[in-house]
């Protein structure tokens, strides 16, 4: 009883450290400015429904200019596309989309990559002989080729581009998660742990892994804006989330014929996706600078 | 050294079979398409069914894998379903422009970030280190699609300075590759810049450098002479790195600017199910993989000499 | 017995030509179509200006009066799509067809003003009924190879075309010359499996320089349907020397193929020894600027092309900006289907193809989706500008209707369908499904748009349930729909069958007086429109950009090319 709720105690005090490691942020101007931007989308995407001045596929007034304001609906803050969609409210839904699936992919590639890198790095030997050269062969290849096959073969669809980043992603968080294990493993109460008989993946999940998770968590955030810019990119080849519904990448895809006569079109997705992306790589840089500072 | 060559031979050649088997695998499915492809839409069952025959598509998996590798060892590509040539007639052309096009912007990314990194890496915390840093970042994150047609706008249409694409149809042309190696460098070298001023910041630290500046040394005299070397190691592994994203990393910018490229090619032959082109390419893909890794490595022992291979 | 009517030059005029006039001079007939028909019937072009100059009293016109001489030599480049070039009988992309159309020939000739003159034919009689057809082919023709073009040529392409182990379109083209016969082979249900065959006789060789035709059916577009752009003549020898145009480049066209690598250009040299006028240009080069329309006119504005295939109505207000550069427009039946299989679920049901129509609002998607350049469809693919176009009542949208109709058929709480879509002329197909996603919404119908590649969606086009397939300009109504609604031909992706749809067809089709072909026209459009397999957005016009050094040049409906007649200033 004692044992699990000191164990119970133990944990949650590292839960708060963590916590209070990532408050640490407050003392990052630049981590700052990063945490602001990706709060702001996440609070658009969350609020959309009322933020938005429009519904994001219904068929307005064509081409209008940003500012423009038409009799009767209203103004179009940053202009209509060529089918009459406010292009105002597809970017506020549209952020929907990418703060979905970007964060579920990676989610799942870290699911994916983590017990794979713990298992390799722990247990070392044949072990990791086989995982890193799995992980090898998926990372020897060029990474969007690896997502453009595994979408033009199985479709377009939300579900099938989560696949498709875990499964281009996962190699890459194995080799980091690898890494740090490999460091780790030989640390006293690793030693600790072992000797108390604790079986290996408690030692690994337990003790190790919430040692690893500083450099982990700036990595997820880099990673975060990589997965961002596939997905946009995917959408740009159109390969990404099916139309009508509005994705960022997507967007530049319909309307970049137009880019000349009606810039507005594409510029202002474009905008939102650097600036989400920017908030990630932001956030990342200023957790990475307070946890250098401990 | 030799032992370390070997086996990264080794690995380069299994790791060659394993892509080639999973993509083999992969493009398995559907694979009666292929016979709409070369015989076009209005082609009957009948047609299509003497098609696969004749080349072989009824024989089991396994058989035409390996009368595949077989082929590939001797050099032998096969044929393009998409150009009906054999895939080298293609290939080796497109890798060649893709060579020109990756040549043109490591030419300007390798100076400018290493400069700016080692700039910013000198005095960390300064200003400058500040607006570097930062610079780099925000143009990092400025995705290629988002940038290519803001670029093409503003240099193409409104200025009217450069050409809007770079298909090179009248031969070889240096402003043509103006625009897609900028949308490249521009992307690119933010993350070149930041780990040599990472490497830079890094070295500065070190005692040695720290003794060097107590000892009175002019501070120029330390920094060219002490402080580049070591600190231009890893950018040199970053480098060499680049190199292998910059085959797909193309496939947007080729796109974009219809430039006849390897990441242009691998795109369409995926989009087309171009089976031995999609070999081929991967083949390409896994052997830049390995030797630029390879080359990282060797490199870094040469410039390192801390650092022996056992 | 019927009197023979000779012209000036002896020559027998068909005995409908008298009446052609009569009916210009009634105005009953419009200028153009007195032109097109009479050309059709065997006049030639000048006699039959001259014809219309003369009862109009308006001076005979002469064609493109060039206000500068033209200069000879020079470099055209074109950007298009290089795509493989094997076989002509079996093309499917206009692309394909424009590179070869300067190598090999046609037996007649459309020309941008929708007129058919000769070609390698150099004149054409028909039958009263319409159901011989004699072809005199020019003499004096030869091949690149030396080889003396004959009829032996002509025959060997019609049998070839007609041969469904060819797997040509040309047999539906030529559907009256085909017969439909027992293959002796069962299917799964015991039913017997039908295939076709030329039908004896169909094509007979007269003497060395005249073909004979012989139709079961009466047909009027004869010698448009031999400018289809599947009906260039190869050499008799094709099969036997390959049957490959790109490796074995033989034609007798004015142009022989120097280089050709899809994906990358196509070059071809003037050559000599032509039988027609030398035409202007040294040399005419295809540069392939990929798949993406967006870099096309980019091309043109950095003067790496002199013109472009074609660009998109997105990119209009960019074209008409650029400095030395022409937009052509053309006004075309081109345009794109929503086609629905009628033997597959849920679209065998009529009513769930009527609810789908009755969304539609077609006025408004040609505003959203083609900035309304062009003409609303009607869901029954003929034209306003097909002669034939016979006008019916407006269609509305209508909720309530739609909603009945998706009840009556089971689906009161609405459904979904999807619909392939892969963009195959352009973005504004998407534009234009998702805008029609929107239509659909009240009625409780919900269209999920599956958006492939359009190189995929080819793989797909006339095997996918609900499909968004465009389809090109052709200069008669019955043309088309001879080609896509005919049960069984092979065009015929909804699998549209129904027999008083092919009889009313038949019928038009034998008819040559336009007046009277349009009144059996409104029982076909109707038939179609009302069984609503086949559901049109809109008829679109299209677009093309040159360098204002192009001269000579006009945009041809469907874009075919022959440039025979362009020089560069």
């Amino acid at each position: 009883m004692t044992d699990i709720a000191a164990g119970v105690q133990r944990r949650e005090s590292r839960i708060v450290r963590t916590l209070k490691g990532l408050a640490l942020i407050r003392e990052s101007v630049v981590g700052m400015i990063g945490l602001a931007l990706v709060l702001f989308w996440v609070a658009m995407a969350a609020f959309a429904n009322q933020i938005a001045p429009f519904p994001p596929n219904a068929t307005l007034y064509p081409l209008a200019a940003p500012g423009e304001f038409v009799e009767g609906m209203g103004t179009f803050w940053l202009g209509t596309d060529h089918i009459g969609r406010d292009i105002l409210s597809r970017i506020i839904h549209g952020s929907r989309q990418v703060l979905l699936y970007a964060p579920l992919a990676t989610l799942c590639a870290y699911l994916v990559g983590i017990p794979m890198g713990l298992a390799a790095g722990y247990r070392r030997g044949a072990t990791d002989g086989v995982l890193s050269f799995i992980s090898n062969v998926i990372l020897s290849f060029p990474v969007l080729v690896l997502y453009i096959i595994i979408i033009a073969t199985i479709g377009a669809s939300g579900a099938n581009i989560v696949v498709a980043v875990t499964f281009a992603s996962a190699p890459g968080i194995f080799r980091i998660v690898r890494g740090l294990v490999l460091d780790l493993r030989n640390r006293e109460y690793v030693f600790a742990a072992e000797t108390r008989g604790e079986t290996p993946w408690r030692i690994m999940l337990v003790e190790i892994l919430p040692n690893a998770r500083g450099p982990l968590i700036v990595d997820a955030c880099l990673r975060l804006g990589y997965v961002i810019i596939t997905i946009g990119v995917l959408g740009f080849l159109g390969l990404g989330l099916p139309p009508p519904d509005p994705d960022w990448g997507g967007m530049i895809n319909e309307t970049r014929q137009m880019a000349m006569s009606f810039p507005h079109m594409t510029v202002f997705p474009g905008i939102a996706i650097s600036s989400l992306v920017l908030g990630f790589n932001l956030l990342a840089d200023g957790l990475r600078e307070v946890s250098l500072r401990d | 050294m030799l032992i370390f060559m070997v086996r990264r031979f080794g690995t380069m050649v299994l790791t060659m079979v394993v892509v080639s088997l999973l993509l083999f695998l992969l493009l398995e499915i559907n694979i009666g398409s292929v016979a709409i492809k070369v015989l076009g839409p209005y082609s009957s069952e009948e047609q299509r069914n003497i098609w696969l025959e004749a080349n072989g598509y009824f024989e089991p998996f396994y058989i035409r894998y390996f009368s595949w590798l077989g082929n590939f060892i001797t050099g032998d590509f096969g044929d393009s379903i998409r150009f009906k040539v054999p895939v080298g007639e293609i290939l080796w052309p497109r890798l060649a422009n893709t060579g020109i096009l990756g040549l043109a912007t490591m030419l300007v990314v390798i100076p400018l970030s290493l400069v700016l990194g080692v700039l910013a890496g000198m005095k960390e915390g300064s200003n400058l280190d500040r607006g570097i840093s930062v610079g780099s970042i925000v143009t990092t994150s400025i995705p290629e699609f988002a940038s290519a047609p803001l670029l093409s706008a503003i240099f193409v249409f409104y200025l009217d300075w450069l050409p809007g694409t770079s298909s090179m149809a009248s031969g070889f042309s240096l402003v043509q590759l103006v625009l897609p190696a900028m949308v490249l460098v521009l992307y690119d070298f933010g993350y070149v810049t930041r780990m040599t001023r990472a490497s830079m910041a890094e070295v500065m630290m070190t005692h040695y450098i720290r003794t060097a500046v107590l000892k009175g040394l002019p501070y120029k005299t330390v920094i060219t002479r002490h402080a580049l070397r070591n600190a231009l190691i890893a950018p040199f592994t970053v480098i060499m790195l680049q190199i292998n994203w910059l085959l797909s990393g193309v496939i947007v910018v080729e796109f974009f600017f219809a430039y006849k490229g390897f990441g242009a090619l691998l795109l369409e032959a995926s989009l087309t199910k171009d089976i031995f082109m999609i070999e081929a390419c991967a083949m390409v893909a896994v052997f830049v993989a390995v030797a630029t890794q390879t080359i990282a490595d060797v490199g870094y022992t040469y410039l390192n000499p801390r650092i022996r291979f056992a | 017995m019927k009197k023979e009517i000779k012209d000036e030059n002896g020559k027998r005029v068909h005995p409908y030509v008298p009446e052609l006039c009569e009916q210009l001079r009634k105005g009953e007939l419009d200028r153009r179509e007195f032109l097109r028909t009479a050309t059709l019937l065997g006049v030639s072009a000048g006699a039959a200006y001259g014809m219309a100059g003369k009862i109009l009293g308006e001076p005979m016109v002469k064609e493109a009066a060039a206000a500068e001489d033209p200069k000879m030599g020079g470099t055209l480049r074109w950007g298009m799509q290089v795509q493989e070039m094997t076989d002509p009988a079996k093309f499917d992309w206009t692309e394909k067809s424009n590179v070869a159309r300067h190598i090999v020939e046609y037996l007649c000739r459309t020309g941008s003003d929708n007129i058919t003159r000769p070609y390698l034919a150099e004149g054409w009689e028909a039958s009263d009924d319409l159901k011989t057809w004699t072809f005199k082919l020019r003499k004096g023709v030869k091949w690149s190879n030396g080889d003396d073009f004959n009829a032996d040529d002509v025959v060997f392409n019609f049998t070839r075309w007609l041969d469904p182990k060819t797997g040509s379109s040309n047999i539906g083209l030529f559907a009256s010359m085909v017969e439909e016969i027992d293959t002796g082979k069962k299917d799964d249900k015991g039913n017997a499996v039908m295939g076709k065959r030329m039908t004896a006789g169909a094509v007979e060789k007269i003497d060395s320089h005249t073909v004979r035709l012989n139709l079961n059916s009466a047909v009027l577009s004869m010698p448009e349907n031999l400018y289809n752009y599947p009906t260039a003549i190869v050499h008799r020898r094709f099969e036997a020397e390959g049957g490959d145009l790109s490796k074995n480049p033989v034609g007798t066209g004015a142009y022989a193929l120097a280089e050709h690598r899809v994906g990358d250009k196509a070059v071809l040299k003037r050559r000599d020894g032509y039988w027609g006028k030398k035409p202007f240009l040294d040399e005419i080069v295809y540069v392939d600027l990929g798949e993406d329309r967006a870099a096309w006119l980019a091309a043109l504005a950095s003067k790496q092309v002199d013109g472009i295939y074609q660009f998109d109505v997105n990119q209009l207000d960019m074209a008409e900006r650029l400095p030395g550069v022409v937009v052509h427009t053309a006004t075309t039946a081109q345009t794109a289907i929503a086609r629905m299989q009628m033997d597959k679920a849920p679209f065998d049901d009529k009513r769930i193809r009527q609810a789908v129509q009755a969304c539609m609002d077609h006025e408004k998607l040609l505003q959203l989706a083609y900035r309304g350049k062009g003409a609303p469809g009607e869901d029954h693919h003929v034209s306003p500008i097909h002669p034939e176009y016979a006008k019916l009542p407006v269609q509305k949208q209508d909720y309530a209707k739609a909603k009945k109709l998706l009840a009556d058929a089971g689906h009161p709480n609405g459904i979904q369908i999807t619909i392939d879509v892969g963009n195959t002329s352009g973005k504004w197909e998407l534009d234009a499904m998702q805008a029609f996603r929107e239509q659909c919404k009240p009625a409780g119908i919900d269209l999920v748009l599956n958006v492939m590649p359009s190189s995929q969606y080819w793989e797909v086009w006339d095997k996918t349930p609900f499909g968004f397939t465009s389809w090109t300009h052709r200069p008669l109504g019955v043309m088309v729909l001879n080609l896509g609604y005919r049960s069984g031909v092979p065009w015929n992706e909804s699998h549209y069958n129904n027999p008083a749809f092919d009889k009313a067809l038949d019928e038009a089709s034998a008819i040559l007086d336009v007046n009277e072909r349009r009144k059996k026209m409104e029982t076909v459009q109707s038939i179609l429109q009302d069984d609503a397999v086949a559901l049109q957005p809109l008829w679109r016009a299209v677009f093309t950009a040159t360098s204002d050094k192009v001269k000579g040049y006009s945009t041809h409906p469907t874009f075919y090319h022959q440039f025979n007649e362009v020089w560069l200033a």
